[in-house]
């Protein structure tokens, strides 16, 4: 046969640089065509959007504004920076007011347009998808610049109108309104103050990691121990902490006035074993969306008795009974489900 | 009248949105949680268990027997292992039976009477060599496994056994992103693909219910058992020396589903890694529990809502693609008819996947049903290589009682040991039949899922039988 003629050598190399080729091209997120689509957005938009961001999130939290920062925070070089400041002076979306640097009305409704459709999606992210938690900002900040306000009101109506994102920042109305900033970094409380999470700082991701890593979240009550020079001690829901104060102060607390009573630390469903009984204290926040629901539709809520019943064939999942029924549940789901320690009651 | 006092619309929409802030994060939890808390509490206090303790630790016992950790996966096997042979043992007689009627029988009879009444030919060929044989065949072939493995299957679902191997099961479709159902749509694939995406709606997790559609593919479904049995009888066992034949050949059957497993727990894992990565997930799983099988109930179901759902979607598909087979092979151009000038077209490039021409026209317009490959592929083999004597004529699809007949037909057709080897993953991998890819989108609503189901397959096939063709000619020295 004519065709044998080609070299099985020659195919097979061919066949691999095929493969190579393809998996180029379609790779999700570093494939050529998912960089290609990500590059065709705009990019002088995209700067001109990113810098309004800045500019209103320093006038949000009452930090004054320095051309290196500005550069800083969006790459650039300053004199670059100082072209950018110049075009959206131009065209009436900053001025400077006693040689400040300032928003005009224009440019704060423009900043809150964008803030709200990134706020918006990392909800949408966190509630509705499976996208991991380290990827709803670096997602949204590509969402910001390509979705229509309208589109993201659509979307938030459907969503129930959310008015915090999944760090715990409150989402601009559509009208344009965001409540005052109340919030000081963990590493401005004092020793014996109590606190709790509002925000947790996405940026840079590197120290965001870390920080998810430790199980902190919004919402989270804690009690400061122990503050030295280079050293934060406090407990989270009963559990001790220890963070640098440079890692402190990306996350944003309230103060609590009264001192409400500590709670003892929360035992994980997980480590109940075969066969006993313990009353569930709450589910994690860091569990979301449709698992959280899932969860509450099966019983899994505060007050209610659950029963270890048994393994399966591999140890994980385990069968628990709850309210009548029996139901698997993952060790990594077990572990977002608190239960009051050492009670020991029939079901 | 307007009351220049009462604040506008719009006002107490922001005032009752600057509310919600002070409100804070969890309040939506908090709420739910508060109500089943009450809820909760004054359920305890009021309602009085009176349960029957004894059916209930029988229960725990037989769990705890199922889910050990030494008996658990056996007895597994074994349950499944006895469906399947009671499908594939019972499905022989009556499949017999009904070619017998319909195909060896009723055909000819037809034919006679369309020549009775003269008609034409062509319109004789179109309708009862075309439509009729081709919906024969799949009812002959298709009906009678679906019938045994469906009821079965049913049974140990409704007794509350099924659960348990899903829950037997997680650890390994956890570690490839997937739901341990999965294993329970993954079996019912093997007696059909397209009732093995339907049963992915048990999964109410939207990716892992993804993952069990698209890779359903992967098990291989009763349509396609007697493929892999007929070549690896003729080209593996034939290969083996006689003593070894039938183990051999065996084996390599086996070996070709327990491959498809393993297709199917890595591309599962690879869809979670990538393009399924932001699809939600929420695992839940309920062991209900056991209670006897209601037989009749499952009967009607299984048999209506299964059986004859998938074998209607099945016929629906098969006639036109009768009709599509007859034509390729009778209508001409110049000399030759459309199916030898598509299968010398692609001979070349099919020899380069270790296939040919043949293999691939078959797959092509044999998309309704993988029962109707093998009666094709004799078809066009004979059409394509001229010979006389054999068949029943150009379009016709048939099959030979005979292994050794069957066998010849092949290798005439320039058949080879490497293009029975490839002919066997090519079966386990390619596109869904078309009730199958029907079904996915019926389930799935998306185009785009759709088309990844289909393509995929194909993809992963063609290069599969690429690599192992290469790699053969490479050992034999071209």
């Amino acid at each position: 046969m004519t065709t044998l003629a080609i070299q099985p050598a020659f195919a097979l190399t061919t066949g691999l640089l095929v493969l190579l080729l393809l998996g180029l091209l379609f790779w999700p997120q570093k494939g050529l065509l998912a960089i290609w689509s990500v590059g065709k957005a705009n990019a002088q938009r995209v700067l001109l959007e990113d810098a309004l961001k800045f500019l209103f999130d320093s006038e949000y939290k009452g930090i004054p504004i320095r051309l290196n920062g500005f550069a800083g925070y969006l790459h650039i070089s300053t004199d670059k920076a100082a072209r950018l400041v110049e075009s959206l002076r131009s065209i009436g979306l900053v001025q400077f007011q006693e040689d400040m640097l300032k928003l005009t009305d224009a440019g704060r409704s423009y900043a809150l347009r964008i803030i709200r459709v990134h706020r918006i999606w990392e909800r949408y992210l966190a509630d509705e998808t499976g996208v991991a938690n380290k990827e709803w900002h670096g997602r949204a900040d590509l969402k910001e610049h390509s979705m229509s306000l309208e589109a993201a009101d659509l979307l938030a109506a459907q969503i129930g109108n959310p008015v915090f994102d999944p760090h715990g920042d409150p989402i601009p109305s559509s009208r344009g309104e965001l409540p005052a900033y109340t919030g000081k970094p963990l590493s401005a409380l004092k020793e014996g103050e109590l606190g709790r999470i509002v925000h947790i700082e996405d940026e840079p991701g590197a120290i965001y990691a870390q920080i998810l890593a430790l199980g902190l979240y919004p919402g989270m009550q804690i009690y400061i121990m122990d503050v030295s020079e280079d050293r934060i001690q406090f407990a989270a829901n009963g559990e001790e902490c220890v963070l640098t104060p440079l890692f402190a102060s990306n996350i944003t607390v309230e103060s609590l006035k009264e001192r409400e009573p500590l709670k003892e630390k929360y035992a994980a469903l997980s480590t109940l074993k075969l066969g006993e009984t313990a009353e569930i204290q709450a589910i994690s926040p860091s569990c979301r969306g449709q698992q959280r629901r899932r969860l509450m539709d099966l019983g899994i809520v505060p007050g209610t008795l659950i029963h270890t019943a048994f393994a399966s064939a591999a140890g994980d999942p385990v069968a628990y009974q709850v309210m009548g029924a029996t139901v698997a549940i993952r060790r990594s789901q077990a572990n977002l489900i608190f239960i009051k320690p050492s009670s020991n009651t029939k079901v | 009248m307007e009351n220049p006092n009462k604040p506008s619309h719009d006002a107490l929409l922001s005032l009752a949105n600057n509310l919600r802030w002070d409100l804070g994060v969890n309040l939506h939890d908090a709420v739910i949680e508060s109500i089943y808390e009450d809820a909760s509490r004054i359920a305890r206090n009021a309602v009085h268990k009176e349960g029957d303790p004894a059916t209930y630790t029988l229960e725990r016992r037989i769990d705890q027997l199922v889910t050990s950790r030494w008996l658990g996966f056996p007895m597994m096997f074994l349950m499944l292992a006895l469906v399947f042979w009671l499908t594939v043992a019972g499905a022989n007689v009556p499949s017999g039976l009904l070619a017998n009627v319909l195909v060896d029988a009723l055909h000819p009879l037809l034919k006679n009477a369309a020549g009775s009444v003269g008609m034409p030919w062509w319109l004789s060929g179109v309708l009862i060599d075309g439509a009729y044989l081709s919906m024969a065949w799949v009812i002959s072939v298709m009906l009678p496994p679906m019938a045994i493995f469906f009821p079965l299957f049913t049974l140990l679902e409704d007794l509350g056994y099924l659960p348990r191997v899903a829950f037997n099961m997680d650890s390994l479709f956890r570690k490839a992103g997937a739901h341990g159902k999965q294993a329970l749509t993954l079996s019912m694939g093997f007696g059909c693909n397209a009732a093995g995406v339907i049963a992915a709606r048990v999964i109410d997790s939207p990716r892992e219910r993804l993952i069990a559609i698209i890779t359903n593919n992967f098990s291989l479904c009763n349509g396609r058992w007697p493929t892999q049995i007929l070549i690896a009888t003729i080209f593996i066992g034939g290969a083996a020396p006689s003593y070894l034949a039938g183990v051999v050949s065996a084996g390599a059957v086996v070996g070709i589903a327990v491959l498809g497993i393993g297709f199917s727990l890595a591309v599962s894992w690879a869809l979670s890694q990538t393009v399924l990565k932001g699809e939600a997930s929420a695992f839940s799983l309920e062991l209900p529990p056991y209670r006897p099988p209601r037989i009749w109930q499952t009967l009607y179901t299984s048999l209506v809502d299964r059986t004859l759902f998938v074998l209607w979607r099945a016929v629906v598909f098969a006639v036109p693609a009768g009709v599509v087979i007859w034509l390729v092979a009778n209508l001409h151009m110049g000399e030759l008819s459309l199916a030898e000038h598509f299968i010398y077209w692609a001979n070349p490039l099919a020899l380069v996947f270790g296939l040919n021409g043949v293999i691939l026209l078959a797959y092509i317009i044999a998309i309704p049903a993988n029962e109707i490959v093998i009666p094709t592929v004799l078809m066009l083999t004979v059409v394509s290589a001229g010979m006389t004597g054999e068949g029943a004529g150009a379009g016709v699809m048939f099959e030979l009682e005979s292994i050794e007949d069957t066998a010849q037909i092949l290798q005439a057709g320039g058949w080879t040991l490497l293009t029975g080897i490839n002919l066997m993953l090519f079966s386990l991998l390619h596109n869904p039949c078309s009730t199958t890819i029907y079904t996915i989108y019926k389930e799935t609503k998306s185009l785009k899922w759709t088309a990844v189901a289909t393509f995929l397959p194909i993809v992963l096939g063609l290069a599969v039988c690429f690599f192992v063709t290469q790699f053969w000619y490479l050992f034999q020295g071209g």
